[in-house]
């Protein structure tokens, strides 16, 4: 498989102040892709000039081969993209909306009109159809944005926080219509600020911060590069005392080992490859364990160490 | 360009015109309306050796400036898109940006020809039917003076990013296309009334070069003759202009 996305080099700026600041990246063609960072690191922005909506200040973005300075309208063939905030006039009916939406895209006025509707109901909004879009509530309006790229089924979908508002059910039939889009060989993008939906869904995960990339990888790569990232907790009977906490650190290579309450904590990399050791030193100094876990970090633990936030104690 | 993807974008338009229908059938009575008043009280003043009937004299540059009023609607959308962020949404769309400039105009355009029909059926119906080259002008006349006004207003609201001061444009223009133009009263006056230069503007301005054509077509024996080749090719000249100015400012003001 080959690249669908290619960011070289790439800079936004507004004024003097640079939204994207150098950012360098590529997407693999049928893959998701998440794309992660705080509110205002340059997500959107980024979004924005692969659907060829703003110019970069610097740098290129190359769709399928296609530049977006040079050939946008070749990029536009491909790109599709629901945006974060919902983009219509507030005398807009839905129903109009799609419909019309679909016939940009290249349906017939009756494939429109079918298409619409199957979309509609599915996304259960077809009893909102003839609303205005001013009388529409959040999560409605959200869902009419989504359903645009589902109609498109662009190469190249992108997706910006497509389950912000959006209720616990939806969210997952969402999550599903995306996965079934990647089925049909599309390539997605999704940025997010929510780690449930970038852990479901990302083959792979960009973490962006002040316009820059700080981390790329899949999910799991990720939770790997946290140093001392995992959690072996063990509970044990019998004398713990500061010799057998130097000895744990001393075996397993590690500083980070805490016990409270009969609760041994020890962060360590790979925990899986380590809970062995850990358990045999435990024995030799005839301490007596109960019950183990490892805890994995969480996408939320990537997210704060690679944003420069502290890694959270005591999960 | 592909033409269907064009009248794909200019019907979101027109269903959107088409939801100001009432709106837009009580301006449309309003407009005849004031053309009955005006005509009725200046048919008595206006003196008769120089306008035989003021009442045909000022049909056909009502139907000038409904056209250009009409079409000119077109220029608000664009800025209410402009202030809601849709143009973010056209400009992702897999059109290419000629495809929209052009999709937009033709919508101004459409909606300006809607919006005149009424009065040129008007004149239709009151005057002997014109020849086949009258019908020909006229329908010139008419596709290029709501594109000239629709690129017109386009550039005009990509410029402003205010809604008040869009409708000060608006009525500024207006104003002028009433008092600077060959609207309400004949160019052997504004010959006599205006310096040299202000008269080469007043009758070469958009509005008075449609409406010289619609009287040389509907009412050629109450004007000195015109040459209407002529003022068809200036109007070229003005649409051409204006749409190369709209259409640079859409972009140029879309895109960042
Ligand atoms: N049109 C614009 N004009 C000026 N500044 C802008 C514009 N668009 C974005 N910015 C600025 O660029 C920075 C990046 O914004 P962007 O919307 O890309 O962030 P984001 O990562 O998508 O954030 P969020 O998670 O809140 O959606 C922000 O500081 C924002 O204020
Ligand atoms: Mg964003």
């Amino acid at each position: 498989m080959g690249v669908a996305v290619k960011i070289r080099g790439l800079v936004k700026k507004f004024g003097n102040f640079a939204a994207v600041n150098g950012l360098n990246l590529d997407i693999e063609e049928g893959e998701i892709f998440g794309l992660l960072g705080p509110n205002g690191s340059g997500k959107s922005t980024t979004l924005l000039i692969i659907a060829t909506v703003y110019k970069p200040t610097e740098g290129d973005v190359e769709v399928h081969g296609h530049s977006v300075t040079k050939s946008p309208d070749e990029v536009r063939r491909l790109v599709g993209i629901a945006f974060q905030e919902p983009k219509a006039l507030w005398v807009d009916n839905p129903y109009e909306l799609l419909v019309w939406h679909a016939m940009v895209v290249g349906y017939s006025f009756l494939d429109a009109r079918r298409a619409v509707r199957e979309i509609m109901e599915e996304l259960e909004i077809w009893e909102h159809r003839g609303k205005l879009f001013s009388e529409l509530s959040g999560g409605t309006r959200k869902k009419v944005e989504i359903a645009k790229l589902f109609l498109q089924k662009p190469k190249v979908a992108i997706f910006d926080e497509p389950t912000a508002q959006l209720d616990v059910t939806t969210r997952h039939k969402v999550w599903d219509m995306i996965e079934a889009l990647k089925e049909e060989r599309r390539t997605i993008i999704v940025a997010t600020n929510d780690m449930a939906e970038a852990d479901r869904l990302s083959d792979r995960l960009g973490i962006i911060y002040k316009g820059n990339l700080k981390a790329l990888g899949t999910p799991a790569e990720l939770k790997d590069r946290i140093p001392a990232g995992d959690v072996m907790e063990f509970s044990i009977e019998g004398q713990a005392g500061e010799h057998l906490l130097a000895a744990l650190s001393r075996a397993l290579n590690t500083e980070r080992v805490n016990l409270t309450n009969g609760t041994l904590k020890v962060y360590v990399n790979r925990a899986e490859e380590k809970v062995a050791v850990a358990i045999e030193t435990l024995s030799k100094m005839g301490v007596k364990v109960r019950s183990v876990s490892i805890k994995e970090p969480t996408l939320d633990d990537v997210f704060f160490y690679f944003t420069g936030a502290q890694l959270r104690e005591g999960r | 360009m592909r033409p269907w993807v064009i009248a794909v974008l200019s019907y979101r338009d027109l269903e959107r015109f088409w939801k100001y229908k009432w709106w837009l059938a009580a301006l449309v009575t309003m407009n005849l309306a004031d053309l009955f008043i005006f005509a009725l009280i200046f048919r008595g003043i206006v003196k008769r050796e120089l306008i035989p009937d003021y009442f045909l004299f000022l049909a056909p540059g009502i139907a000038s400036i409904a056209a250009f009023a009409a079409a000119f609607t077109i220029g608000r959308e664009v800025m209410m898109e402009l202030r809601r962020g849709f143009h973010h949404y056209l400009l992702s769309l897999p059109i290419s940006r000629l495809e929209l400039v052009f999709g937009r105009i033709a919508a101004g355009m459409v909606r300006g020809i809607i919006y005149q029909t009424p009065f040129l059926l008007l004149l239709l119906v009151l005057l002997e039917p014109p020849s086949p080259h009258g019908l020909l002008a006229m329908t010139l006349a008419t596709l290029m003076i709501v594109a000239s006004m629709s690129c017109l207003s386009i550039a005009a609201s990509t410029l402003v990013k205010s809604l008040e001061l869009q409708a000060t444009i608006r009525s500024l223009l207006y104003f002028l296309a009433f008092f600077l133009s060959n609207v309400f009263y004949p160019e052997s006056v504004i010959r006599e009334r205006f310096p040299e230069q202000l008269y080469v503007v007043i009758v070469n301005n958009p509005i008075s070069l449609a409406t010289s054509i619609y009287r040389e077509v509907f009412i050629p024996e109450m004007v000195p003759p015109t040459d209407i080749s002529a003022n068809l090719a200036k109007l070229a000249i003005w649409t051409l202009f204006l749409f190369l100015l709209g259409s640079h400012l859409y972009v140029r003001n879309l895109e960042r």
